[in-house]
């Protein structure tokens, strides 16, 4: 089999792995060295399904022990296996990096005869990469469940961050849709991992020179729509995995049906606008300073499809709002809707020197579209309508145009009002 | 009043100083190259003095900030034809508040130039993962861009410090300007080619290995060519290896 053949089975075998992310590593370049870290990361290309291209991201081997019932690389399914030898993995990576195709390399594989194989063939690989070819660019190493803790502490060397995947967000699911796996085989290498990180900066306190043990950090992924659970143990997971594991990354994967003829799994189109709202709660968990449980409760198990869930929990939580925007605290500011980091770290700086009135926002880069019913500016309301009106949750949907509201009959009682008088049932 | 200069950095800056000294308010400052000479207009032309660009270059570092300057450097870079008179009213304001220049969010002026260097900076991030190079008979990796912005400097530093052990030529097929790095070090030149069409037997095989990865890594099911579109403009499509058609 030639190498064309190999890469086109087994990128595309690669391709449900959703990790794109080149970040967090600042990887220095060697003198006669090829490559550095960027750390921001860097889009090389979009395939036409809009994912970003930024590693070559391939399976080391597709010829897989396990039969992972929403995997297309399960033992029973008939397909064409290949596996790469290290040296064509390190040539493909070398030659599309030198041509500024890629930020580095993704390797990940099915598990060839066992995991501990598996995991030395992909290890020795990107050892030779840094050793014989000095490659100083990004590399992502996927863990293979059940290695040898000791391959796992020599790949943290050689990679800028590895990850272990989670699959299905609860163990019940694993058991069902993938029995060759449990949360054990998952936790104990990203634990290990965790610990890997933190011991090694404690060393570098009292060394000088001591190597980066995965210096990205590492991530995950689960496979949403495949299993029955809801978006608050989703959430909840995630957040746990942030906090207890000091995971850089949850990735959410909607689920693609990978066999027709499966009985326990749905046969349904990839839940893609649930996926979203996944990746936009997790940025609140991240970068917003919520917490799983302010997002979702009891009460509200998912994610209202129809709006951002930003815009959800500020309607849930009416008494909160309008803030005004030249008074309130910038934790504040961030959780209104229409308001992102940058757009709140500008008006917390620009109201230092003036006042802030409306005008000024939309120039700053608040989305008005969202952010007019949540917020006064200098006393006064520019929603146009009550905030506890239901209408307010149609306005912030997509499709919406305030005009149109306001000639219509609907809603007319307090157009006017300067600030809208808040109910007490809330 | 219009104030003319050269269109270097240092004629600009030369441009703000004159202002300063000579306690005239320009309406604007504008390049030799976009001027378009009217007899009603009052114009004045700056001759580029090393002496006072760097006088100012010095002030913006020592009373404001060096953001302040990376900032006016890269609307200077930009193709908006004001980009000019938006560095001396920017300037301007930030001689008058000094350090508190990044408090002024919401001021006109600021938000302008904003607006423009975040263009900027966007081309210039986005080409460090859309430049493609091929290999050429010669060994050296050639990488033809047509950037809206004059960003070619801005990206030469990432490329040498990136890929040094090997010799790149850069080329704005636009501005007809390149950066070349030979043995680690770069440089700008003036760049016409047309030899530099020939590439290597060698260079087909891995041109096909990568467009037939691009094809592969997509996932059918999940098609979304507005999202491509948004994050890789076609505008940046024409230099694509991938986007060839073989």
């Amino acid at each position: 089999m030639d190498i064309m053949d190999k890469l086109q089975i087994l990128s595309a075998a690669a391709k449900y792995d959703v990790s794109c992310s080149s970040s967090g590593s600042s990887r220095k370049n060697m003198p006669g060295g090829l490559g550095n870290g960027h750390q921001s990361g860097i889009c090389h290309s979009f395939s036409e399904d809009g994912r970003c291209i930024s590693l070559l991201k391939i399976l080391f081997s597709n010829d897989c022990i396990f039969n992972c019932a929403y995997c297309v690389n399960r033992s029973t399914n008939d397909l064409p296996r290949a596996s790469f030898t290290p040296e064509e993995v390190v040539q493909l990576t070398m030659n599309f990096y030198r041509r500024n195709y890629i930020e580095g390399l993704f390797l990940s594989s099915a598990v060839v005869k066992n995991p501990d194989h598996t995991m030395e063939l992909m290890v020795n690989t990107i050892e030779k990469l840094r050793l014989e070819y000095r490659f100083n660019g990004y590399i992502h190493l996927k863990v293979i469940p059940g290695a040898n803790p000791s391959l796992i502490s020599k790949a943290g060397l050689y990679a800028d961050r590895l990850s272990v995947n989670i699959e299905l967000p609860s163990n019940k699911s694993l058991k069902l849709l993938a029995p060759q796996k449990n949360t054990d085989s998952i936790l104990k290498p990203m634990n290990l991992i965790k610990t890997g990180i933190i011991q090694r900066a404690e060393e570098h306190k009292s060394f000088r020179r001591v190597p980066a043990f995965a210096p990205a950090g590492q991530s995950t992924q689960l496979i949403v729509g495949a299993t029955p659970e809801n978006d608050l143990s989703i959430l909840r997971l995630s957040e746990g995995l942030y906090n207890r594991y000091k995971l850089k990354r949850v990735y959410y994967s909607a689920y693609v049906p990978v066999s027709s003829k499966s009985l326990i799994l749905p046969n349904s189109a990839p839940p893609l606008l649930r996926e979203h709202r996944l990746y936009q709660a997790d940025w609140l968990l991240r970068f917003y300073g919520f917490k799983a449980d302010e997002i979702l409760n009891e009460s509200f198990q998912n994610l209202d499809i129809s709006l951002d869930p930003k815009s959800d929990w500020a309607l849930r939580n009416p008494g909160i709002f309008p803030l005004e925007i030249n008074k309130a605290d910038y934790q504040m500011i961030l959780r209104i809707p229409g308001i992102g980091v940058k757009t709140a770290q500008r008006i917390v700086a620009a109201r230092r020197v003036q006042k802030l009135d409306y005008d000024d926002l939309k120039k700053m880069g608040a989305v008005l579209k969202r952010a007019r019913y949540f917020i006064t500016c200098k006393g006064k309301y520019h929603g146009g309508i009550n905030l506890d009106s239901e209408l307010v949750r149609y306005g912030l949907s997509a499709s919406f145009k305030l005009e149109e509201a306001n000639n219509s009959n609907w809603e007319q009682i307090s157009m006017f009002q300067p600030v809208p008088a808040l109910s007490a049932s809330y | 009043m219009i104030y003319i200069y050269d269109g270097s950095f240092n004629g600009l800056l030369t441009a703000v100083f004159e202002a300063y000294y000579r306690h005239e308010e320009p309406a604007e400052i504008r390049t030799v190259i976009n001027h378009q000479i009217n007899i009603l207009d009052d114009t004045s032309y700056i001759a580029t003095d090393t002496d006072k660009a760097s006088r100012v270059y010095e002030a913006i570092v020592l009373k404001i900030s060096e953001y302040c300057l990376q900032d006016i450097y890269y609307t200077y870079l930009s193709n908006f034809e004001d980009s000019g008179t938006l560095v001396y009213r920017y300037l301007k304001l930030g001689f008058s508040v000094g350090k508190k220049l990044n408090m002024y969010q919401a001021h006109e002026s600021v938000i302008a130039v904003r607006n423009i260097v975040y263009k900027v900076m966007g081309e210039r991030h986005r080409l460090l993962g859309l430049l493609r190079f091929s290999k050429l008979d010669c060994g050296v990796y050639y990488a033809p861009v047509s950037p809206d912005h004059n960003v070619l400097e801005l990206l030469a530093p990432h490329f040498a410090e990136r890929m040094g052990d090997q010799d790149w030529i850069i080329h704005d097929t636009k501005r007809k300007t390149a950066a070349v790095c030979k043995s680690g070090t770069w440089y700008m030149t003036d760049f016409d080619s047309n030899q530099y069409d020939m590439v290597k037997e060698n260079e087909a095989d891995y041109q096909a290995f990568w467009s037939s990865y691009y094809k592969n890594i997509n996932i059918t099911e999940r098609s979304n060519i507005n999202l491509q579109k948004r994050n890789m403009p076609v505008r940046y499509w024409k230099y694509l290896t991938e986007k060839q058609v073989n």
